[in-house]
């Protein structure tokens, strides 16, 4: 391909520090599309400026395997891959899963219509999308705008991935004195840094100051977040009304409103909003997921069957499915009295689920309520020996799941394994006021309710006892104490994430204070690495992986 | 189930856009040979594919906006790098055949809001009109007019009939075939951009050659 032979008047002279050379021949590229002429067509589309290491793939498992394996630059992505994942879920894998570099390109090629106004707003993008057909020109045009913008970033991708916000904070300011035409893509990442810094009120004030310039939508989304994480529920709802009113196709706003909604305590809002969210885009697993939760907790068994069973089906590929959600499905059914389903269920799930511990524990759990529903006891007490046998060789699974399985122990007569187990999740929940109560109802039902409350008492009371302690000894600056009790409490309850995370900080106060104990800070790496897999994305992770890297840094231990 | 006779015919649209869009890239694959009796006919297939594409392109557009979800994905963009991108595009659809040039005026921002593929595929429209009928330039501006972003194509040819221009100035409907359709298409996408309660606005007039400008508030 010839360079234009025209040229641009007043055009402005090429940005400082780094130039505007793409060394395309060392490009390295991957290919997603299902249909074999359209790859061979794109391949020769990116001969044409150059790119020749063209990696091809023809579904989203392909795509993950060669990922996997080798490094990329760019992934040209169609969003239609027949059966299978779909071009959004690939990109949701790869950037959870952290398989692609924030430095990677990937861009989304579309039949537009569908997918443009829901995944222009999704809240994983893609860096672009093409709309087809698109000739090489455009596509080049388009790859050299992105790597060029990559480029500005390049520092404050640097610092984000040592997982230095502050500095990446500081060198996105740097990076939108240097380059203007990239100042609102600047802020848009500033936003993002300050939500996952917990500073909501400075990112606050940032989307509003975008929405000054124009009300976009991923800036009046992200105000709306803000609002939302500062507990500020009202003005929160209300933007997420008005983004609706004027674009109701927006789908991340469905999911922000019903978590405003569950803020609120208001549980019908929050399904009547998820499923709109689901009647836009019903193949994302986590909103199919959410709104079986959120209807199963509103008494609406129905939807919560379909929105399981969707689960299930949509995302019969993807890496956000677990035994759980087979547990959910069952456990509804269970409750509609439709135990026939329940059997087709494990029945066609059945090789999924023999596949790992867990998911043999929900099996074996699910197994044990169809049969004390149906009053095959012997069926039943196999179960609940299977379950058994597996929970003591260490397997356990989702907490309601456990709970199930302790409503059934009750009703077939074996008490101390029930309050055993009760026990174990009311440890590890022992602010879950949720969960505690569905506890409290078994014990209700079974006419055990004084046994139940004194299982749940003192269940929780060394835990809460020793973390209260923990904290009001960290407050009065004994640190060393606050160590000593917090661990205790771990110790009691190792899958608890509140206590883990109480632990992790006053271990890292504790060496603010007397130095590096290279002990502790092993164990508060640990703990810090539980905390995450218990609660993912909560709020406090952030910060106290924050506070560890200054510890590690400040000690010459940064492992970056 | 409701048998939606538009949505099978959008559908249909879709599918023959798709299955021209291989047969552009199949095009694109053939070499040119640097002798006229080839290069010729294979450019004007080229050109042609490309001209329906873009045309398909308009009546899924124009369908979606009879079904009002011709909804703009407004973001922040750089003018610049779309009149280069312009450009570029131009210099590569008229292969040679005239001089095409682009201009920025000086107080044009770093950063605009608008849909960039709802404009580009406007722009790229005006471009088409000025490749068929252009004597032997084309001009590529951008420039602040009335606080809107003004985005211009400029050619050097006979200029627009007049009644053309009366009905985009008068925003009346006319009759709309060949080059009328295009501009129709054009109003109806300037004017999905809003700002603070201004619309965008496409503006027609002659000035030694027809001049295309579409107004993004």
């Amino acid at each position: 391909m010839s360079l234009p032979s025209a040229f641009i008047k007043n055009a402005p002279a090429s940005a400082p520090l780094n130039g505007t050379f793409i060394d395309y021949a060392s490009l390295r590229a991957l290919v997603v599309d299902d249909y074999p002429g359209m790859r061979n067509a794109l391949r020769l589309t990116l001969s044409n400026f150059g790119v020749v290491k063209v990696q091809l793939a023809a579904n989203a498992s392909e795509a993950l395997f060669h990922v996997k394996n080798k490094e990329f630059d760019f992934i040209l992505c169609d969003y239609n891959l027949g059966d299978g994942r779909d071009g959004q879920q690939l990109l949701e894998e790869l950037r959870h899963g952290n398989l692609i570099s924030l430095e990677t390109v990937f861009m989304m090629v579309t039949a537009e219509s569908y997918y443009e106004k829901v995944a222009a707003t999704a809240e994983l993008a893609p860096d672009d999308y093409m709309i087809k057909p698109f000739s090489a020109e455009i596509l080049r045009n388009r790859l050299d705008g992105i790597l060029l913008r990559k480029r500005a970033f390049r520092e404050v991708y640097r610092h984000f991935l040592a997982g230095d916000l502050e500095a990446a904070l500081v060198a996105c300011d740097e990076m939108m004195r240097n380059y203007p035409k990239y100042a609102v893509d600047g802020l848009r990442f500033k936003g993002e840094l300050l939500v996952t810094l917990g500073r909501f009120d400075e990112a606050e004030a940032l989307y509003k100051q975008v929405i000054a310039m124009r009300a976009i939508p991923w800036a009046r989304l992200g105000l709306a977040r803000s609002l939302h994480l500062q507990k500020k529920e009202e003005p929160a709802e209300e933007e997420l009304r008005d983004v609706l009113e004027h674009a109701p196709s927006m789908v991340a706003a469905y999911d922000l409103l019903a978590d405003v909604c569950l803020a609120k305590k208001d549980g019908a809002a929050a399904q009547a909003a998820l499923e709109k969210g689901v009647a836009i885009s019903g193949k994302t697993v986590r909103r199919q997921q959410k709104l079986g939760e959120v209807a199963y907790t509103n008494g609406d068994l129905d939807a919560a069957r379909t929105a399981f069973t969707n689960t299930l089906e949509k995302g019969r590929h993807s890496i956000f499915v677990t035994p759980a959600d087979l547990g959910n499905l069952c456990r509804v059914q269970v409750e509609q009295g439709d135990l026939k389903a329940v059997a087709d269920t494990l029945k066609k799930n059945k090789s999924s689920l023999q596949g790992s511990p867990e998911g043999k524990l929900v099996m074996a759990v699910s197994q044990s309520m169809m049969h004390n529903e149906t009053g095959n006891l012997q069926e039943a007490v196999k179960a609940l020996d299977e379950a058994a046998s597996l929970r003591s060789a260490g397997t356990r699974c989702d907490p309601q799941m456990m709970l199930d399985l302790a409503g059934v122990c009750m009703a077939n007569g074996r008490e101390g394994e029930a309050d055993g187990i009760v026990a174990e999740v009311a440890r590890n929940a022992h602010d879950s006021e949720s969960l505690l109560a569905k506890a409290r109802k078994i014990y209700d039902q079974a006419g055990r309710s004084d046994a139940g409350a004194a299982v749940l008492a003192s269940a929780t009371a060394d835990v809460r006892k020793l973390n209260n302690e923990g904290v009001v000894l960290a407050q009065k600056g004994d640190f060393k104490t606050a160590v000593e009790k917090l661990l205790t409490a771990c110790n009691e309850a190792p899958y608890n994430p509140r206590i883990i995370m109480n632990a992790v900080w006053v271990i890292l106060k504790y060496i603010d204070q007397v130095g590096m104990d290279e002990k502790m800070i092993t164990i508060a790496r640990n703990h810090l690495a539980e905390a995450e897999r218990q609660a993912p994305g909560h709020s406090r992770i952030s910060g106290l992986r924050l506070h560890l890297k200054e510890v590690e840094t400040r000690f010459g231990m940064s492992r970056t | 189930m409701k048998f939606d006779g538009t949505a099978l015919y959008a559908a249909l649209i879709h599918e023959l856009k798709n299955n021209l869009g291989l047969l552009s890239m199949t095009l694109d694959s053939i070499p040119m040979q640097a002798e006229p009796q080839h290069d010729r006919p294979v450019n004007d297939a080229r050109l042609l594919c490309q001209s329906v594409i873009d045309r398909l392109q308009q009546a899924l557009l124009i369908f979606k906006a009879n079904n009002q979800q011709l909804q703009p994905t407004i973001d922040a963009y750089s003018p610049h790098d779309l009149v280069r991108e312009i450009m570029e595009r131009t210099v590569a659809l008229s292969r040679d055949r005239l001089h095409i040039e682009a201009e920025l005026a000086a107080d044009v921002p770093a950063i605009w809001f608008f849909d960039r593929d709802l404009i580009e595929m406007a722009l790229v429209n005006a471009i088409q009109n000025s490749l068929a009928y252009a004597r032997s330039s084309i001009r590529i501006e951008a420039g602040m007019v009335e606080g809107c972003l003004a985005l211009s194509v400029r050619d050097d040819s006979e200029g627009y009939p007049e009644h053309i221009l009366t009905s985009v100035a008068t925003n009346t409907p006319y009759r709309a075939t060949g080059t009328g359709l295009g501009l129709q298409f054009a109003r109806l996408i300037v004017q999905t951009h809003e700002n603070r309660g201004r619309f965008g606005e496409l503006r027609l007039f002659n000035d030694s050659g027809a001049v295309f400008s579409l107004l993004l508030p």
